[in-house]
């Protein structure tokens, strides 16, 4: 009888668990689909406010969830503007004096160079996979695509920008399309929605995104990736403060 | 035969009359001094107030005072300031683009204001230049940056060395640049000696990607006194783009105490007013009782008590009308000397009125309006007080004012 019962429970939760799992590695597979082991990418940025918008140009590289680097190509006062994220650190150089400066946490979820994305969107400082809880919401369609709608809590202790995230990550293909970013008291802060599906380095990946924060009427942040190439072999020295003066 | 009889009155006895006269002099003379220190405290203070930095008034962009962004600023316009010149109360335009960044050097790093500014305008304003401590004044096409006594010490600067400027720009572009310490400043009140950064208008503009940009428009004025008019001249002449702001808007604490320091003067005037009154009135009041035997005589061979009023009341008008002559003409050199060489105060409070970036000196002012004001006052008393004779009078018993 108790075994039954035992068994019983069971059946009823093993789902759950299953689904628990399943969801983490939905975002797992399309986060390491978006990464590859590494990345090198042209992304233009495009910031729209009521009164004026502004472009830049960069180029970022990427090697697993730890290290990133960007480059600011254009507009000329700015080139040469480099961010270089290490595990948990993030570097700042600015050419014009000189300086790498190191960014402080509390920075993290300050605008990035005048747009719609945080410091942290950029960087990735915080990890989608190791600092929240994953759950199952339902499916949605989204621009013709089955997804999932998986819901991200973050996990006690660690120290993210937001309250929950909201991911719509296509069956299919494994695309992040939407994403929804709420604050600690619920309040929808950001929404990302990414379109324009086409092949990129060989994978299938929306080449725009826009980022559109919730409570700014008329900002916008488009970000579009001219060319996207992953795997090339890039060491690790390359992602290092030393280099983050030398980078082209 | 009367206006005889007046005159004869006058210098029967001289030397009661200078003394009358004399003494309603130095009440015209004490009454102008006290005023003209007034006003000129007054206008010293607002001086020094508008030195610091804001000027009589300032022109912004609409909505710019309550949100002090550099979104909010407005391009450098030609016509603008055709339409400012012409009004001729305005004597200086200064132009300044405003905001709020960090200052860094080596590893010190803190907040500032930075102010972008036209150098000889701003020091005709402001006197800026008198305010250098070490080093020398920029000029406008300089790449270097004057910074603020406490400002320096904090981030340890001292003149030559390189000062980072760090932060964000008009539509929020990155602004960093590095900049040479030309000179260092003093500035008057402690929360500015320890928070602002100075560098040329156009530098400024490339640094914070704000091309012919300005946040202010600050001017000088003929007169303080015309700021409100002018202010409300200027809203009508340049357009609903902009706002205009007299100094007392914009520094509402300092106007209001200035406002109580005012309100201090008016208690010493009356003190003042009512010591020559009565000094005054003493010095009628004895000279009627002493006339006593006089007027009963006068009384007594037939004249009317009518005509002997109007005598006394003419004396009392003559005498009131030379003190006050001779006290204006007294006060005009006094004044003038003391608005040129000012009282200066000595030891601590003059030690602590410098903290506050106010001059240690009580100069005075020298204005048409005072003398004309303050004679008019003291002569409204002495001719009140002059009607003491006439009551006295009224009452007066011939035969009894007679008995020896």
């Amino acid at each position: 009888m108790k075994n039954i019962l035992s068994i019983f429970v069971f059946l009823i939760l093993f789902p759950c668990i299953i689904l628990a799992q399943d969801a983490k590695s939905i975002v797992k597979k399309a986060d390491e689909k978006a990464k590859g082991n590494t990345s090198v990418a042209l992304i233009s940025i495009q910031t729209i406010r009521p009164n004026w918008t502004r472009e830049m140009t960069v180029k970022a590289w990427t090697k697993g969830n730890d290290l990133t680097m960007i480059l600011v190509l254009t507009p000329a006062k700015e080139k040469g503007v480099v961010f270089l994220k290490k595990k948990k650190e993030v570097w700042n150089w600015v050419p014009s004096i000189e300086r790498n400066i190191k960014m402080p946490p509390s920075m993290m979820s300050q605008s990035w160079m005048g747009t719609d994305f945080t410091n942290d969107d950029l960087v990735k400082e915080a990890s989608i996979l190791e600092d929240y809880n994953h759950t199952f919401l339902e499916d949605i369609e989204i621009d013709g695509r089955n997804c999932y709608k998986i819901q991200l809590i973050p996990k006690p202790k660690s120290a993210v920008v937001w309250g929950k995230v909201i991911l719509s990550i296509d069956k299919k293909d494994y695309m992040m399309l939407h994403a929804e970013y709420f604050d600690e008291d619920g309040k929808l802060m950001n929404t990302m929605h990414c379109s324009d599906v086409k092949m990129l380095g060989g994978k299938l990946l929306p080449a725009k995104m826009e980022m559109i924060p919730a409570d700014k009427k008329g900002n916008k942040t488009i970000l579009t990736y001219k060319s996207l190439i992953f795997d090339t072999p890039i060491t690790d020295q390359f992602f290092s403060t030393q280099n983050i003066t030398k980078v082209k | 035969m009367i206006a005889k009889l007046i005159w004869r009155n006058l210098w029967r006895n001289s030397r009661r009359t200078l003394i009358t006269i004399a003494s309603i002099a130095f009440a015209v003379l004490f009454a102008i001094l006290m005023q003209s220190l007034q006003e000129g405290v007054f206008n010293n203070l607002i001086k020094n107030v508008v030195n610091y930095y804001t000027g009589y008034v300032q022109v912004h962009q609409k909505g710019y005072w309550d949100e002090q962004i550099l979104e909010n600023s407005f391009t450098e316009d030609a016509q603008l300031f055709t339409k400012l010149q012409k009004n001729k109360a305005v004597t200086e335009i200064v132009p300044r683009l405003e905001t709020f960044v960090l200052a860094s050097n080596k590893n010190i790093t803190k907040g500032c204001v930075l102010i972008g500014t036209d150098t000889d305008k701003e020091s005709r304003l402001t006197q800026l230049q008198n305010k250098i401590i070490k080093g020398t004044y920029f000029k406008n096409n300089d790449e270097a940056v004057m910074l603020s006594e406490g400002l320096a010490k904090r981030l340890q600067l001292k003149v030559n060395d390189t000062i980072v400027l760090y932060g964000q720009g008009y539509q929020e572009v990155m602004a960093a640049g590095k900049y040479h310490v030309k000179g260092i400043l003093h500035l008057a009140s402690p929360e500015m000696n320890d928070n602002f950064v100075y560098l040329p208008l156009k530098t400024c503009q490339y640094f914070l990607t704000a091309e012919n940009r300005l946040t202010t428009l600050s001017l000088g004025i003929d007169n303080p006194k015309n700021a409100e008019k002018l202010t409300e001249e200027l809203e009508n002449s340049i357009g609903k783009e902009y706002e205009v702001m007299t100094w007392q808007e914009l520094m509402p604490d300092v106007a209001n105490h200035i406002k109580a320091d005012g309100f201090s003067f008016y208690i010493f005037s009356g003190i003042l007013y009512l010591i020559i009154g009565f000094g005054l009135f003493g010095t009628i009041m004895m000279m009627t009782v002493e006339r006593t035997f006089e007027f009963g005589m006068l009384l007594a061979i037939g004249m009317k008590k009518s005509t002997l009023k109007i005598i006394l009341w003419s004396e009392t008008v003559l005498i009131t009308l030379c003190g006050i002559l001779l006290g204006m003409l007294l006060s005009f050199p006094v004044t003038a000397y003391l608005k040129k060489n000012p009282m200066q105060l000595t030891g601590d409070l003059a030690k602590s009125y410098e903290q506050f970036g106010f001059e240690a000196i009580f100069p005075t002012e020298v204005d048409v309006n005072i003398f004309i004001n303050q004679s008019l006052i003291v002569m409204v008393m002495a001719l009140l007080i002059g009607l003491y004779p006439l009551w006295f009078v009224n009452s007066l018993n011939p035969v009894k004012a007679m008995k020896k």
